[in-house]
């Protein structure tokens, strides 16, 4: 048992030194050890098939990055609007039983992130910029959209496809040298995912379900439309950056909905609901969350 | 209830002067008819041409009445790109760097970025450098609601259930 551990150990060891042609010339038996582990999986093929266990220890893993940028708003009421909101639209799609949730981030920056297993993070920044809750709904629903498609695994085989990593299973049951080594690698293919962004087909495709999953709802589908004219409005804007470097150009976004919708979704366009004034985070947060759990009141 | 209707009145007012001030002020990205009612069979009550600059008045599902050459009328709100600076104001909208005073305490690091709260920003060195922060992680997954809840949640909002069909890739290259 314990020989098994030790070669675990010197395998992960060796198999990240292998990342390095430096590392390859100072280790000259690197190579074999590699080709012995050959029989386990590669980290990148884990991706294909994965337990909603797994996705979710995944997405917690990769949220967490996003939460050690910008912790959460500290105002339950605001937190359980959001997951009402959230979770509604959720309901209307194909995974409606994954346990989602939602959360508002304290920056002043636009953007919003998702990550398998249902995990769900928006920016205060961006609730602030919501004329009403159905564009609220089309934010979430396109970010619902990607968990739906699986859009993240796929970007992380991806990236991790030049790895030699193997042992995604020791990364799940945590603990050992070997899942160290691979969390570090998954970590940081989720940073890259988030500041360089998915597929631009993917980012097209959540467009174009999260609409859906809105009106399913509703919503208005067109509540998406609004937030990618906010966004055409702010190519500059520094509080946009990241959102605008991982995204398709939000006209070009625009574009595409628009010749998808054609006019068959006109007849779905409801009366747009306003945020509550409460689930707008201020610039002061309210020292006394308890007044504010008027939850259903919208502002007219 | 006299100070009540006052009160209303004096709501009403401000929310439409709000209104009035949220104009956006955008483009027309396609040549197309601009209708005298926000339904695709209505009067044509003029043109509009690419780049042309319109006022958004107002929003109405999937169209917007604008003012256009001093013409006025519907187009569809996907035939909009709205322009920069336009439609940025809001409560988190940036305060201008300044080198001293209040805004100074709030600026974060070097970078010359300033924020609305001294709340930290977003951007990809930010991402790249951060730890992962399992104590923010343990609170995100209290905040999970039940699907009853928030079932019932619409229900008080009066959000109607409908089925929609997803719609076709069109307009991929």
């Amino acid at each position: 048992m314990r020989a098994r551990r030790l070669v675990r150990s010197a395998l992960a060891t060796c198999a990240a030194l292998a990342l390095t042609t430096q590392a390859l010339a100072q280790f000259p038996n690197i190579g074999g050890l590699i080709k012995g582990a050959q029989n386990a999986k590669k980290l990148s093929d884990s991706f294909r098939k994965i337990s909603e266990p797994e996705e979710m220890k995944l997405g917690g893993d990769l949220a967490g990055i996003i939460l050690g940028v910008a912790p959460l708003v500290k105002d339950g009421a605001k937190q359980r609007y959001i997951n009402w909101v959230g979770r509604w639209l959720a309901l209307h799609s194909e995974r409606p039983d994954l346990p989602w949730k939602f959360g508002i981030v304290n920056t002043a920056d636009v953007n919003a992130f998702s990550m398998p297993g249902g995990y769900i993070l928006i920016t205060r920044g961006m609730v602030d910029k919501m004329r009403s809750e159905s564009e609220l709904a089309g934010v979430l629903a396109h970010e619902i959209a990607h968990v739906v498609h699986r859009h993240h695994l796929a970007a992380l085989q991806q990236s991790l496809r030049n790895s030699a990593l193997t042992g995604f299973g020791d990364y799940i049951q945590s603990g050992s040298a070997v899942g160290s080594v691979v969390k570090t690698a998954i970590i940081n293919a989720g940073k890259d995912i988030f500041t360089h962004g998915l597929n631009k087909n993917d980012e097209f495709e959540a467009d174009r379900m999260g609409v859906v999953i809105a009106a399913r709802s509703g919503y208005s589908p067109f509540g998406l439309v609004g937030v990618l004219q906010t966004l055409s409005a702010a190519p500059d804007d520094k509080g946009f950056a990241l959102m605008n470097k991982t995204h398709p150009l939000p006209v070009e976004r625009i574009d595409r909905l628009d010749r998808a919708m054609g006019t068959q979704m006109d007849a779905l366009a409801v009366a747009d609901v306003s945020v509550p004034t409460f689930a707008q985070p201020r610039l002061v947060i309210d020292p006394k969350p308890t007044a504010l759990h008027k939850h259903g009141k919208h502002k007219s | 209830m006299r100070r009540s209707r006052k009160l209303a009145l004096f709501t009403l007012l401000l929310l439409r002067a709000v209104g009035a001030e949220a104009a956006d002020k955008g483009q027309i990205i396609r040549a197309g008819d601009l209708l005298a009612q926000p339904f695709i069979d209505a009067a044509h009550a003029g043109k509009v041409a690419p780049a042309e600059q319109v006022t958004v008045v107002e929003r109405r599902g999937a169209w917007a009445n604008v003012q256009v050459a001093g013409k006025s009328g519907w187009v569809r709100l996907l035939n909009i790109r709205l322009e920069p600076t336009a439609g940025l104001a809001g409560p988190a909208k940036r305060q201008p760097v300044r080198p001293n005073g209040l805004t100074s305490l709030l600026q974060t690091g070097s970078s010359g970025r300033t924020v609305t709260t001294g709340v930290k920003g977003m951007d990809e060195e930010d991402i790249r450098n951060a730890t992962t922060n399992y104590v923010e992680l343990a609170l995100l997954e209290t905040l999970g609601v039940e699907a009853s809840d928030a079932r019932a949640n619409a229900v008080q909002n009066n959000l109607k259930e409908r089925r929609v069909d997803y719609l076709d890739k069109k307009g991929s290259k």
